[in-house]
Formats: C-alpha cells, structure tokens, sequence
C-alpha cells in the first residue's frame, strides 16, 4: 500500500514537473502558435482573387506554424486602406497579421489620402506570396502601335481609369518618366468597363496585369507596348520594358515604382510585432511557399506564386521609402489632375 | 449549332454533373436567404472544393450555387422585407404588401416561375444574340448608360402618390446619401465629416435592411400581432395561383427577360439597376400602375423574370472579350482557365458545347430551384404569420448579422439601426422609402457616367450621339405619359366628382 502511494505521488510529481516543462520547451520559435487561432485580415473582397491567395495559403501557413486554424477575416473598403488601418491598431503578439497589395498601401501614404492612418514602413513584413509583372496596353485597332507612338502623341494619352489604385499612380509617374502628355478619366467601373472602353476606342490604353491581358492579346483586342518589371516579359520579347527606355531623373522613380509592384501580394504584422512570433510566421510562410501541394493547389486554381521570404520584403521596404520620396511631387500632381 | 446545343446538354447529363448542382443549388438558397450574403461569396467559397472533378460538374456545382442565391435573396424579401441582395431590392415593393394581404403563397409561387421564366428565356435570347452581343457593347458607351439611368429616375413619380413633392425629397435624400463617401471621380472625401468608416459609403445592402427590415420590425413593435393585417387568418391563395399569375403575364415576363439579359450584357450597369430598372417598365406599361407598390402580382413578376435572366447576360463579356463582367464571372474565369479552356470570343467557335453546357446550367438550376422553391413556398408562407414576440427578436438578430456579415464592421449593425429609424419615420410621415432607394442606386450610376460622358465628347454629347438622343426623346416621352394620363383621368373624372373636392 506504501509503495502504491509513493508511486502516485511519484508519478504526480513527474506529472507536474513535465506540466511544468511543456511551456519552457515551447519557447522555440515554432510552438509559439501551438493551439491558437491566427486572424489573418484581408482587406479586400470576399471574392477577389487577394482573398483567394490568402485562402489558398491560411492552411498551410496553420500546418507550418502549429496554430489551430489561420482564420481569414475580409475588411474591404479604401482600396485596402480601412482594413490595414484596423491591423495598425492591433495588438503586436503576432495573433493579428494581414494580407494584401502592398504597392497599394505604400502609394495611398505617399500621395497623401486622408483615409491612411498607417505608416506602411513600420509594419513587420513577413513575406510575399505572388507578385505579377504589369503592363501597358492599347486597343487592338488604335493607331498607337508602341510606347514611341505615345511618346510622339501630339494630344494626351487618354486613360479610362477605376479611380486611384497603384495603376493610376503608376501610369502617373511612367508619364513623367517617358514625357508624353496623359489624360486619366475616372469614373469607370471595374475591369471590363475599362476594358470595353479602350477596345472600342473611347480611351487609349490601360495598364494591367499580363494575366488578364494574355487572352485579350490573343485575341487582338489589346496591343501590348510596355512591361512595368526589371526585364521583359520571356513571351513578349518585343515588348520594352520601362526600365531600358527610362534616362536621366525619370530612371530613379520608375525603379521605386518597379520594386514597390514587385512587393504586391504580400503578408505583414503591426508594428513592433514580437520577434519571436515573426520569426515563426516568416518560417512557417516561407515553408508554405515551398510546400508541393501548396504550389499545385495554385496551379490548379490558376494562381501565380512567385514567393519571396520576409527579411528580403523587410529590406526592399526601407530601400523603397528612401527612393520614393521623389515620386511625392509626381503622385500629388497626378491626384490634383481629376480634381 | 444544333450539336453544340446538344453537346452542351450531354455533358451535363452524367451522375456526378447531376448531383453537384443539386447540392450547389441547395448549398445557394440556404446562403441566399442570409442576407448579406450573395451568389459571390457562395461561389468563392465553393471554388477550392470544385477542382479536381469533371469539367461540367465544377460549372454546375459553381453556377448553380450562384443562380439559387437569386431566389433565396427573393424569399426574405417578399416574405419579410429583408432584401437578401441588393438586386432583389425591388421585390419588396409589391411582394410585401402581397405577403400583408395572405398572398404569401401565391407571391413566392410568382416569383420562382418568372425566375425560371427569366432564366430560360434570358438563356434562349442570349443564345439567339450571340452573333450581335460584341457589336452592341461596342456600340453602347457612358452617355447611353446614363440615359438608362436617367429612364430609371422616371419611377419616381410612381412611388409619389399623395405628395410628388415627398416622392421628390425622399428621392434627392436618397442621392445624398450615395454620395456620402469617397467621391468615385475626384476621390474626395465628401459628407465623412472625417470619419474613416464614412469614406466607402453607406453600403447598400445594409441601408436596406435598416431601411426596410428593420423599419418594420419596429412597426411591428409597436402594433403586436404579425406582419399579417388584422383580418387576414389564413392564406387567401395557393402557390399554384402564383405559378398561373406568371403565365397570364408572359408578355411582361418576356420583357422583363430581354431587359435583364442586356443589362447583364453590358459592363458598367449593377445588376440593382436591373431589378429597378424592371419594375420602372412593368409600372409604366401596365393599364393600372396605381396598383403598384400595394401587392400588384406584376410587381414581383417582373423584377423576378429580370434577375434570372441577368446571369447569363452576365456570361457575355467573358464569352465576348474574356474579360469578366463582375466578380461572379471572375470566379468563372479561372475555373475557366483552370480547365485549360482560354476565356474569350474563340470559345465561340472552338468551345461553343461548354457555352451551351454554361447556358443548360442556367436553365436546369433554374428549374431545380424553382421545384425546391414551390414545394417549400406552403411552409414557407406560414412564417409571416408568427406573433411579433417570435418575430421581431428573430428577424432582427438576422438583420444586424446580415449587415456585420456585409463587410465585417461592427459600424455597419448601428448603419443599419439608423437606417431602421429613418425608416420608420419616412413610413409614418408617407414619404416613399422607395423613391430613396432609387435616388442612392443611380446617384452614382449617373454621376459616374455625366463625368465620363462630358469628358470624352464634349458638353453637347447628347445632341452628337444618335442613340443617346433618340435614348433622351424617349425618356421626355414616357416622364410625360402618366401625367398626361392623371390629366385625362381627373378630366373624365372631374364632372362625375362635381363640387366635392
């Protein structure tokens, strides 16, 4: 009966002792998510295709980090802007983090909107899941055949825009860059209403993502003449890219802008995120990223990965915000336009 | 053709094709009846699990999850005010009141007839018109479209009865408050009063919950009993009533079709237009339009038969251009390329038995929609009759989800419970919710395309463009014809009344 009792004691001892343990070990940086629900705000429709990556990605990023479920909670509003300012806001224990363009974010800071209560250089970026080269096409029949053609243009060229997204701001300073005269009409609503207006020629030409565009190329109701990326595109060779054409003072903010689409779909944390949960999520996305079945799931979905890890999105936000400032000026005049 | 058509059919009709859209349309009313929630967040999330599967399969799971919702949106709207969707807004105008009078039955009847009415007809005129659609989207531009806005305006005077003048403030606070927000143009902030949560708007949907569900919630409040008057005790007609009311006005349905395939057709005109823009001509072609607004049967006919047909309107700048129409055609886009099928005007020619399968779905999920509907419409129509107690706790707990649901803003639940107030205070002093419903939908609508209009083709463009002026003549035309009607009718009825007035 003695040893009985001395054995429980003993084994509710151990008992005890291991409880006690469990939390220690579980400082390393993986376990910190054990068990817990990670709230991951994407700040855009429901439907959209940043809604959409962000699905694709919450449960792996659960199986990397240990956490119970990556929770996708849509804030939409502000082109992204409301939900970003709610993540401002959040507790930094990492158990908050957001999803979305980040061109956009960094463009509506620059050019000053009043919806911004954010500062887009002091999140925590924790990674890039997908980022897609832009490009500027005309109408199939318009008489523009190339970036020359508008270049040479004796009147503006003539832009049905959506309103102020990272489009709007990017044809802005490739306008300033390349000194052709650009006209934005604002107003239309959504993808195929400015789409329709450049094929049947109310407008000139757009820029857009290569994705969108390839069916329309082929069909012949989009000519493309530029590529906004480092290189060109490998199935359009003949089309420039901005940097090559790009001298002088215009190089400088083109190059911004470049690095900035470059950044577009991508994670980040509140301020002050606590070191050990980055560390954690930077892993457990970089980990997702590489995971087989994550990437044929996006290939099935049709969705383009081209990940990046999170201390190289860190690195590439201060070169940004140190190279951007000369876009203000551009940004500001370019919102003044369609007042 | 005919073996497309037949082709399209075929691969519909295999057992895994056949289950999926019974489940996605079952899967569709369920999210449709939530209000908040539509066809696009039901697709979205049905998308992951659609892979992998035969390709008709995957269409019928996704677009028949999507054309159920429509209904589902109907059937809170007629029976409870609650519009599940903005676009099946105009169903409460007449649905309501029918719903008041023990009409239930019969007004759910009507509606999934004419939904299915509107789905098969918009598929037939779509299939008819594929060889035009491209040259008419090319040919319409801004300034037309503002003319359709301007057409819708025109409703206004049917919901002034008493007081155009009410009818006319209630319309203008209606445009006001579309413009609350971020200016679509400028992007000024106007009327935020520095409120972050003001620069997007007041979301629609949940000015229509406050507006109209929660309004009557709180009339029911204060009067007890039901939603039903006082002296109605049982139903006063069957759903087969309903079905019958559908067919006796085949040819406002078919109108109606045509209407909704072309303003799914065009980029640039929100399907809530559509359901609007459907009771404006059911109202201003009927012999008695003072019977709309308090349960003319026409009055859900029509917005019904619009709102099925749209969707496969809604398919034709993806077929036509490959650009989708809106974020339910997004949503199809890459199931599209996920099949390795490239979106587009060559899927007319080299893949025109998937169009056709597209166009079978349609029709099929119509129908299985409308059969689930009007089994379930006698059980259904009972709920209006539950005691305001019941009621009131339950419509409203759905209400204030629904408008978090919306976009996830605990801002958008006190949205709604303003909009409740406003409500209530508008119904009790006569001024039409109505008319400031249509005022915030095309507000923006003609804001939108006056600025690119002007822009693009000077400040004359209605006298340079041909179809917008022959648009603006017919618009002056048919603002005149009910009032020269009243004219003529208080003319005749002038002598009969002698001195009385």
């Amino acid at each position: 009966m003695k040893t009985t009792w001395k054995t429980a004691l003993a084994g509710a001892l151990a008992l005890a002792v291991s409880a006690m343990l469990i939390p220690f070990e579980g400082q390393a940086a993986s376990d910190i998510y054990d068990g817990k629900v990670i709230t991951l705000i994407v700040p855009n429709s429901p439907g959209g295709r940043m809604t959409r990556y962000a699905r694709l990605y919450a449960p792996y990023i659960a199986k990397y980090s240990g956490a119970k479920e990556v929770r996708i909670v849509n804030k939409k509003g502000g082109g992204g802007v409301k939900g970003t300012n709610y993540l401002w806001v959040q507790k930094p224990d990492g158990m908050t983090i957001a999803f979305t363009s980040v061109p956009t974010l960094i463009l509506a800071q620059l050019s000053g909107s009043e919806a911004v209560q954010f500062d887009a250089t002091k999140f925590v970026y924790l990674g890039r899941a997908a980022t897609e080269p832009r490009v500027m096409v005309v109408g199939g029949t318009n008489a523009i055949k190339s970036i020359q053609d508008v270049q040479k243009l004796d009147r503006p060229f003539i832009n049905p825009s959506q309103g102020t997204d990272e489009d709007f701001y990017t044809l802005a300073v490739l306008a300033d860059a390349l000194d052709f005269k650009l006209k934005i009409v604002t107003g239309y609503e959504g993808q195929a209403d400015t789409g329709v207006a450049i094929i049947k020629g109310d407008g000139d030409g757009l820029l857009t993502s290569w994705a969108y565009t390839i069916p329309l190329i082929q069909n012949g109701d989009m000519r493309p003449i530029l590529t906004i990326w480092h290189e060109r595109h490998p199935d359009y060779p003949d089309v420039p890219s901005a940097l090559e054409l790009v001298k002088g003072d215009g190089k400088e903010s083109v190059q911004a802008i470049v690095n900035m689409l470059a950044m577009h779909r991508g994670f980040f944390g509140p301020p002050d995120m606590d070191p050990k949960a980055t560390a954690a999520l930077r892993d457990a996305i970089s980990r997702a990223a590489a995971d087989p079945e994550l990437q044929a799931e996006g290939k099935k979905q049709g969705l383009i990965l081209l990940p990046s890890d999170g201390e190289t999105e860190q690195a590439r936000i201060v070169q940004i915000t140190n190279a951007s400032q000369g876009l203000v000026p551009v940004l500001k005049a370019a919102l003044a336009s369609i007042k | 053709m005919f073996e497309a058509i037949v082709g399209g059919l075929t691969m519909l009709l295999t057992p895994q094709a056949m289950l999926f859209m019974l489940i996605g349309v079952i899967y569709g009313l369920m999210v449709g009846i939530l209000p908040g929630l539509g066809g696009i967040v039901a697709m979205a999330l049905l998308l992951p699990f659609a892979y992998g599967y035969e390709t008709a399969a995957m269409l019928a799971l996704l677009l028949g999850a999507h054309i159920a919702t429509i209904w589902g949106s109907s059937v809170t709207g007629i029976l409870f005010k609650v519009p599940g969707a903005a676009k099946s807004l105009a169903l409460i105008f007449d649905g309501y009141p029918l719903t008041q009078q023990g009409h239930a039955s019969r007004a759910l009847g009507a509606s999934a007839t004419a939904a299915l009415m509107g789905g098969i007809l918009g598929a037939i005129f779509l299939a008819v018109s594929i060889p035009i659609v491209r040259p008419i989207m090319l040919f319409l531009g801004p300034s037309e479209y503002l003319m359709m806005a301007l057409w819708g305006l025109t409703i206004i005077a049917t919901f002034s009865e008493g007081s155009l003048l009410k009818g006319l403030v209630a319309a203008c606070i209606g445009v006001l408050i579309a413009f609350i927000g971020m200016d679509p143009v400028t992007a000024t902030p106007r009327f935020t009063f520095g409120s972050i949560f003001l620069l997007d708007g007041i979301s629609f949907p949940v000015a229509m919950i406050g507006l109209f569900a929660v309004a009557e919630m709180m009339k029911l409040f204060v009067k007890g009993g039901s939603i039903l008057d006082r002296d109605v005790t049982e139903q006063r007609s069957t759903v087969l009533d309903g079905v019958k009311d559908a067919f006796r006005h085949w040819w406002l349905v078919a109108r109606s079709s045509l209407l909704g395939v072309w303003i799914g057709v065009l980029p640039g005109i929100g399907a809530s237009v559509g359901g609007i823009a459907a009771y404006a001509q059911a109202v201003q072609t009927s012999k008695t339009p003072e019977r709309f607004g308090k349960g003319a049967i026409e009055g859900v006919i029509a917005p019904d038969a619009t709102v099925g047909a749209n969707e496969g309107g809604g398919l034709m700048p993806t077929l036509a251009f490959g650009i989708p129409g809106g974020e339910s055609m997004a949503i199809l886009l890459i199931a599209f390329i996920s099949m390795g099928v490239t979106p587009g005007p060559q899927m007319l020619t080299s893949n025109l038995d998937l169009v056709f399968a597209m166009m079978w779905i349609i029709v099929l999920a119509n129908a299985l929609t409308t059969l689930i509907g009007l089994a379930a419409s006698p059980y259904l129509a009972r709920l209006p009759a539950m005691n305001a107690n019941i009621m009131v706790p339950l419509v409203l707990s759905v209400c204030f989800i629904g408008a978090f649901a919306t976009r996830g803003y605990i801002e958008d639940v006190v949205v709604a419970a303003i909009f409740g107030g406003i409500g209530y205070i508008m119904e009790k002093y006569n001024y039409s919710r109505a008319n400031l419903v249509i005022g915030m939908v095309l507000a923006e609508m003609i804001e939108r395309n006056l600025h690119i209009s002007l822009t693009l083709y000077g400040d004359s463009f209605i006298f340079t463009r041909p179809i917008t002026l022959m648009m603006f003549i017919f618009i002056i035309v048919t603002t005149a014809l009910p009032f020269y009607r009243n004219w003529r009718r208080n003319r005749a009825a002038a002598p009969a009344a002698g001195g009385g007035q």
